[in-house]
């Protein structure tokens, strides 16, 4: 039987793919001209029943490498979770989970109501409209349904492995969005390179709960609705895209990319005289209720009509019904009559329109341009497959300007990459089994690659009916073409082997749980961050406030579940200066900037001892230089280098830096620990240094918790006493006296004037006694 | 006035003790332990009984003073026969008029004729009455405690001779009450004895000293058994643990406590839980995710889990954790027939003396458990059963759900729960999942096969239509081009049989073959033609090529008849047939292309 089976892809092929040149019916005529052949009339039966099959072969193969793509790529990302454990990852992360197991236990309405009191206090944080909630909705969608089903899966599980999941429908709609702008082989290969990049791994791995892990779904999903209704101008196709736009909107701010470049795709079909009404129909039809519908996100809200970044949208909205409109005159009117108005209209309406824009923007109704749009315009005009062209283009632009966005960029570069793979293997492996095999074979999966081989040698016997045709068509020889071929498998592989290489090395670490490996190969975990987020969680007021660097804001809210002051939502930049002035100043000043917003606790990170880089000292400055942007008369930079220049933590560092409470909480007690024998006490790991102020006294603070390895300390704010504390000692008569008299057993006692009690000089004792 | 009514009390008193004696039991001797050295107070007396009375009695009664009754967590009662064996006596509460604190009636084994005597023993746990003081420590501090007892042992029966042993945590003793002139040697300290104790005596035993044992109270647990009959029972205790000892005063520094042996010194860092030997897959863990500083060691008799909470409990400072495992069913649950029963424990080992003070245990049974009856050590108050729906459950397993307050080490014992299943329900999940995929696949069969467009495409249908009818005349092409292949066989074989029947039968066949699937060819063409799909013409045109290779193979097989009849040369037979092989050739390979074409 498995002779029949190329034959009937055969067929499908011809029956599916249009402008297949060669459509082939090889292996039937195989059959024929073969006399030792047994096949004949049983064969045809066999065959005729392969044919019959609306979905044969191809679509149990395409479905097959796209469910491997789908296992590949969730597997890939299941690093974090094997090595450690079902966790969420970094800080952002934290506040999704935070914000959907809020959104799971309260409601979809309570969640959209959310004031969070404990964020940003005494602000607090509105955050039902502050945030994109579609992957919040879409996590807590998910465990509704699987509760629904009584499927008890607990909503950290749920998140964790959204985006594994997710990069699976990603490496899908891929795979739909390549197939219609190239073929289907490219299709699938783009799956597969999608499925495990590193560039898009690095934002989804289990435990990475974030909104690009489902954005780059629905950014991909809306391209591929996009072209399909552009390719057939229904309008079903275009309600589906917006629907996928909202989603998109829903999810990520990075929607603004796709409401850029489908109108930039319209404006380039303008241009290129390709107007047509599936086009108008399309647009029009995704505009409008794209934009509506983008507008019932409240964190978007009226930014659609109000901000340039969719401008471009609207003016190819009004551009295109004005070219629509001529359009619909030419056929009505005279050549000569419709130039006249042709001429007059544009150059009316570009006036208006230009007029209105500077207004709108002057008036402030319009925010003005960032810079990153503009580029966007000056891309020149491509072939038939401009969407892809552009998207690239476009995406190159993004990355440039900030290099997060190299997430748009992964996608395309998947897809041009498959495209061209595609096109190189339809060359060199088409040689014998151009007649035979799809291009759909050609794509990189091992299970795939084998079936092409079987077709090869299945091929080599047809051989020499149809060689002559063969060879005119190519002029390479064998050897070329396999030894092209192998390089390729090579580099395909080898691909694989990087990305698992890079996404297990790079992006499979939570960063909550650190990990450090022994001579022996054994490990140790560090937990010490969830050691003192667990202990703040456990062992202090339930409305404590916490007092950390913002980066930790998130952590804090997520694990310890306690009120920060700023957090990773760093919306507001003088509160952010206020916690890095507390920082950077000397314990008293910072106290009183403590007082004021009411600090319970101070959390900081320190790695001195353990040797970890990314503790406060080292973000130090950052806190410093926000300070000084919203009090440069407290605090300056300058002052924390050394006259030199150098920002140094041991004797020779800044004063002010070595009595600032940054640097008193991270080296307190400090200076009394030695950690191997060859180094001084007080040596830090981290900077190399032995640190330059090891007696810290602390007066307004007091050491609450020191995690395990010292990574998070916690002090406490001490309250004001009832009584000032004296400095200096009581004037006790006793003490003072004595020390003095000792001091002055000499003549010139005698002259000493405020010495009032003379008698104590040799009859204290007895009287005492008495 | 309060003397009055004091010396009345005591009137009363005395009366009520004389009473009682009316029963005619008498404490001959009493040896008591009280052990202070953990953070319980465990109180053992050995007493002996004699019956001095006039009838034989068949129980007698223990009493807990007041102050320490709402501390008592367990009580016990055991007879001391003359073959050492020990028996466990049944306990009863009881109710004195006119006396307070709590009483206990113990069922005595046999009965105690009159003047006989019997050794009794009775234990009894209390916990949280030694009290942190003072109640606020630094790091460096050592944990003093007070215990504030009864020097006597609390009785309704008069009492001939006593003894108090005490047994403390540490040499170090602040203060004690010296009733009696006791003995101290290292941390024992001896009271008595005392003679003539009459019944329901108290004077305040206090002892203020260092105990700076683990002082861990588990604030609350809840057990949850969950019983599947696929094999497996699931254990999940959510334990909040509190360190109930001197108050943790002033900073904690990570400094001193790495650096000193001795810095907080009465703190926790880790305790050992003891599971059953069979726990697998044990985990341990909290809200925000795993805690991985614990040690797993598998022992032939149990599994020790060394517990260490995310960071070392001072007192006052509190944490939760969650640890599971799963054991294999059949060690806890016997059968017979459509009859189960569960026997596991109620409560098992967290650390050693441990003090629970709220159980909650829950019992999840399999969907469709019927007749549920709890057999249980001793007296715990049953809530409402609820409802569980976990994975492919339709209307929800069954959950036994009890409380008690106040356990210790002596609750952990076995319950028994009985409950009728009928096993042809387990069948019922997997059938739900075959159930599901069906679904699921006749729906996409459905999908498939059917037309759901709400417009019709005509153009479309007719091009299917067209497609399906090219590959049946595909189908029968090739067919009709082996059968002449088949000629072929039959005519060499001729050529070497000389068998005109088997030649002419082979010819035969092949006619009414070829006429057949010309025939059906041809109708399929016309078919294609009502479809308006050019293809027809190829068709036409393949038919006619076809007739032209049937001529030449009937040629062929004439030549090869003339050939063995001898009416051509050999060597013009060959010459012959390569034309005629390469014009057949030619024209399948015409027609070939034509196939490719449609």
């Amino acid at each position: 039987m498995a002779e029949h089976h190329p034959a009937s892809d055969n067929k499908h092929k011809s029956a599916l793919t249009s402008g297949a040149s060669y459509s082939g019916n090889g292996r039937s005529s195989a059959a024929v001209a073969d006399p030792g052949s047994d096949a004949g009339p049983a064969g045809g039966g066999g065959l005729s029943g392969g044919l019959s099959q609306p979905a044969g072969w191809q679509s149990l193969l395409s479905f097959t490498i796209l469910f491997l793509a789908w296992l590949a790529g969730f597997s890939a990302r299941l690093f974090a979770v094997i090595r450690f454990e079902s966790i969420i990852h970094e800080f952002d992360p934290w506040f999704n989970y935070r914000a959907t197991h809020h959104l799971t236990t309260n409601g979809f309405y309570e969640f959209l109501n959310w004031f969070d009191e404990r964020a940003w206090y005494p602000l607090g944080r509105i955050v039902g409209g502050t945030v994109y909630p579609g992957l919040m909705v879409t996590a807590g969608l998910i465990h509704y349904v699987l509760n629904l089903l009584h499927v008890t899966v607990h909503i950290r599980d749920v998140c964790v492995f959204l985006a594994p999941v997710f990069s699976g429908l990603t490496s899908i709609s891929t795979f739909l969005l390549t197939k219609e702008l190239w073929n289907q082989g490219a299709g699938l290969m783009a799956a597969c390179f999608i499925a495990i990049v590193p560039g898009y791994i690095s934002r989804s791995v289990a435990g990475s709960f974030d909104n690009e892990g489902i954005a780059i779904f629905a950014l991909q999903f809306t391209y591929y609705l996009w072209v399909k209704s552009v390719k057939t101008g229904s309008v079903f196709w275009s309600i589906g895209c917006c629907l996928s736009y909202f989603y998109m909107v829903s999810a990520w701010g990075g929607y603004v990319f796709i409401i850029n470049l489908i109108p930039l795709h319209v404006f380039v079909l303008l241009l290129m005289q390709r107007f047509s009404k599936r086009v108008y129909i399309a647009y029009s039809t995704f505009y409008i209720i794209g934009l509506v519908l983008s507008m019932q996100i409240p964190f978007v809200g009226f930014q659609p009509i109000r901000t340039s970044e969719h401008m471009a949208a609207a003016g190819v909205f009004v551009l295109l019904q004005v070219y629509a409109f001529l359009q619909y005159l030419k056929d009505r009117l005279t050549k000569q009559e419709f130039q006249t108005l042709f001429f007059l209209g544009v150059s009316l309406a570009a006036g208006a329109v230009f007029l209105s824009v500077i207004y709108l923007t002057y008036t402030g109704y319009i925010a003005p341009w960032s810079g990153r749009f503009y580029s966007l315009w000056d891309t020149g005009t491509f072939p038939l497959k401009y969407v892809l062209a552009l998207y690239a283009i476009s995406a190159v632009y993004f990355a440039g300007v900030m290099v997060r966005l190299m997430l748009t960029l992964t996608p395309v570069v998947c897809m041009l990459s498959a495209v061209a793979f595609s096109s190189v293997f339809e060359h060199y492996l088409g040689d014998d089994m151009k007649r035979q095999s799809p291009p759909l074979e050609d794509s990189s999966d091992e299970d795939d690659r084998k079936n092409a081989g079987n077709l090869y040698d299945k091929a080599g016997k047809v051989r020499k009916h149809v060689s002559e045709q063969e060879k005119a068509e190519e002029g390479l020889g064998p050897n070329i073409k396999s030894i092209v071929t192998m390089l390729m498998l090579m580099l395909l592989m080898m691909f694989a082997v990087h990305c698992t290489w890079v996404t297990s090395n790079a992006y499979s670490s939570p960063s909550v749980v650190l990990a450090s490996y022994n001579n022996d190969g054994s490990r140790n975990i560090l937990d010490d961050f969830r050691e003192a987020y667990y202990w703040l969680r456990q062992n202090t007021d339930e409305h404590a406030r916490v007092m950390s660097w913002w980066d930790y804001g998130y952590q804090i809210a997520g694990m310890a579940n306690r009120t920060t002051l700023v957090d990773n939502n760093t919306w507001n930049n003088s509160h952010i200066a206020l916690v890095g002035k507390a920082m950077s100043s000397n314990e008293t000043a910072a106290y009183d900037i403590m007082r004021s917003l009411d600090v319970d606790y101070v959390l900081i990170i320190f790695g001195g001892v353990i040797g970890y880089s990314g503790d406060d000292i080292n973000k130090f400055l950052w806190m410093v230089r926000i300070a000084e942007g919203e009090h440069p008369r407290d605090i300056r930079e300058s002052d924390y280098f050394t006259p030199q220049g150098e920002f140094r933590v041991d004797k020779a560092g800044s004063p002010t830096l070595l009595n600032c409470l940054m640097y008193k909480m991270s080296y307190y007690r400090f200076g009394e620990m030695q950690l191997d024998f060859r180094t001084p006490p007080g040596f830090d790991r981290t900077r190399n240094a032995e640190i330059g102020n090891k007696d810290i006294k602390l007066k307004h603070l007091e050491e609450a918790f020191t995690s395990e390895h010292w990574l998070v300390r916690i002090y406490k704010v001490k309250k004001p006493e009832n009584r000032d504390r004296v400095e200096h000692k009581l004037r006790g008569a006793d003490t003072t006296k004595q020390k003095y008299t000792s001091k002055k057993t000499s003549k010139r006692k005698r002259g000493y004037i405020k010495n009032k009690l003379p008698f104590r000089k040799g009859k204290k004792t007895t009287k005492k006694s008495l | 006035r309060a003397s009055l009514i004091l010396a009345a009390c005591l009137l009363l008193l005395a009366t009520a003790g004389l009473e009682v004696s009316a029963d005619g039991l008498v404490n001959e001797e009493v040896k008591r332990t009280v052990d202070l050295g953990s953070h319980l107070a465990k109180i053992t007396a050995e007493i002996v009984l004699s019956n001095q009375g006039n009838s034989a009695v068949h129980s007698f009664l223990l009493a807990v003073e007041p102050d320490l009754a709402p501390h008592l967590a367990y009580i016990g009662a055991s007879v001391k026969g003359d073959e050492e064996e020990d028996g466990t006596l049944e306990l009863q509460k009881a109710s004195t008029p006119g006396q307070s604190g709590i009483f206990y009636k113990v069922q005595l084994p046999s009965s105690l004729a009159a003047g006989a005597q019997v050794k009794a023993k009775v234990e009894m746990t209390l916990s949280h009455v030694l009290k942190p003081f003072p109640t606020h420590i630094t790091q460096a501090e050592r944990q003093l405690v007070v215990f504030q007892g009864n020097h006597y042992m609390y009785s309704p029966y008069p009492t001939r001779s006593q003894t108090t042993r005490v047994r403390l945590a540490s040499k170090t003793v602040e203060t004690y009450t010296k009733l009696g002139n006791p003995s101290k040697n290292d941390e024992i300290i001896e009271y008595g004895p005392f003679r003539d104790v009459a019944p329901f005596s108290e004077d305040t035993m206090k002892i203020h000293y260092e105990n700076n044992s683990p002082f861990l109270t588990i604030s609350s647990i809840v057990r949850t058994i969950e019983v599947s009959h696929w094999g497996n029972i699931a254990v999940e205790e959510t334990i909040d643990l509190r360190h109930t000892g001197a108050v943790l005063k002033g900073p904690f520094s990570r400094y001193d406590y790495q650096r000193q042996s001795d810095s907080g010194i009465s703190s926790v860092k880790s305790f050992k839980t003891i599971l059953p030997a069979s726990a697998q897959d044990v985990y341990y863990r909290d809200e925000i995710g795993n805690i991985s500083t614990s040690h797993l060691q598998v022992l032939d008799d149990s599994v020790e889990v060394e517990v260490r909470p995310r960071f070392p409990l001072f007192g006052g400072w509190k944490t939760h954790y969650i640890i599971g495992y799963n054991l294999p069913s059949y060690e806890y649950l016997y059968t017979l027939g459509d009859q189960y029963a569960l026997k596991m424990r109620l409560v098992d080992h967290v650390y050693d003396d441990q003090v629970i003070d709220s159980l909650t245990v829950k019992i999840i049974l399999p969907e469709g458990a019927r007749n549920i009856h709890v057999d249980t050590p001793y007296k715990i108050d049953r809530m409402p059963n609820q409802l569980h729906y976990t994975y492919l459950d339709t209307f929800g397993r069954p959950v036994l759900i009890a409380t008690k307050n106040n356990l210790v080490e002596h609750h952990i014992q076995d319950v028994v729960v009985h409950y009728n299943f009928n096993r042809i329900l387990m069948l019922q999940e997997p059938l739900l999942v075959v159930a599901a995929f069906y679904i699921l696949f006749f729906t996409v069969i459905i999908y498939v096969r059917l037309d759901f467009a709400i417009t019709k495409d005509p153009a479309a249908e007719v091009r299917m239509k067209v497609a399906s009818i090219t590959e049946q005349v595909l189908t029968l092409v090739n067919k009709r081009l082996g059968l002449f292949r088949h000629m072929d066989e039959v005519v060499n074989r001729y050529k070497q049989s000389r068998d005109t029947g088997a030649l002419n039968s082979g010819r035969k066949t092949l006619e009414a073959d070829h006429r057949a699937l010309t025939v059906e060819i041809t109708s399929l063409q016309a078919r294609l033609k009502a479809e308006g799909s050019d293809l027809a013409e190829k068709v036409a045109e393949v038919q006619k090529l076809d007739g032209q290779v049937k001529e030449l193979v009937s040629r062929s097989c004439q030549e090869a008849e003339r050939l063995v009849a001898g009416k051509v040369k050999k060597e013009a037979y060959i010459e012959s047939e390569k034309t005629l092989t390469a014009k057949r050739q030619e024209l399948v390979g015409r027609i070939d292309s034509l196939l490719d074409a449609l």
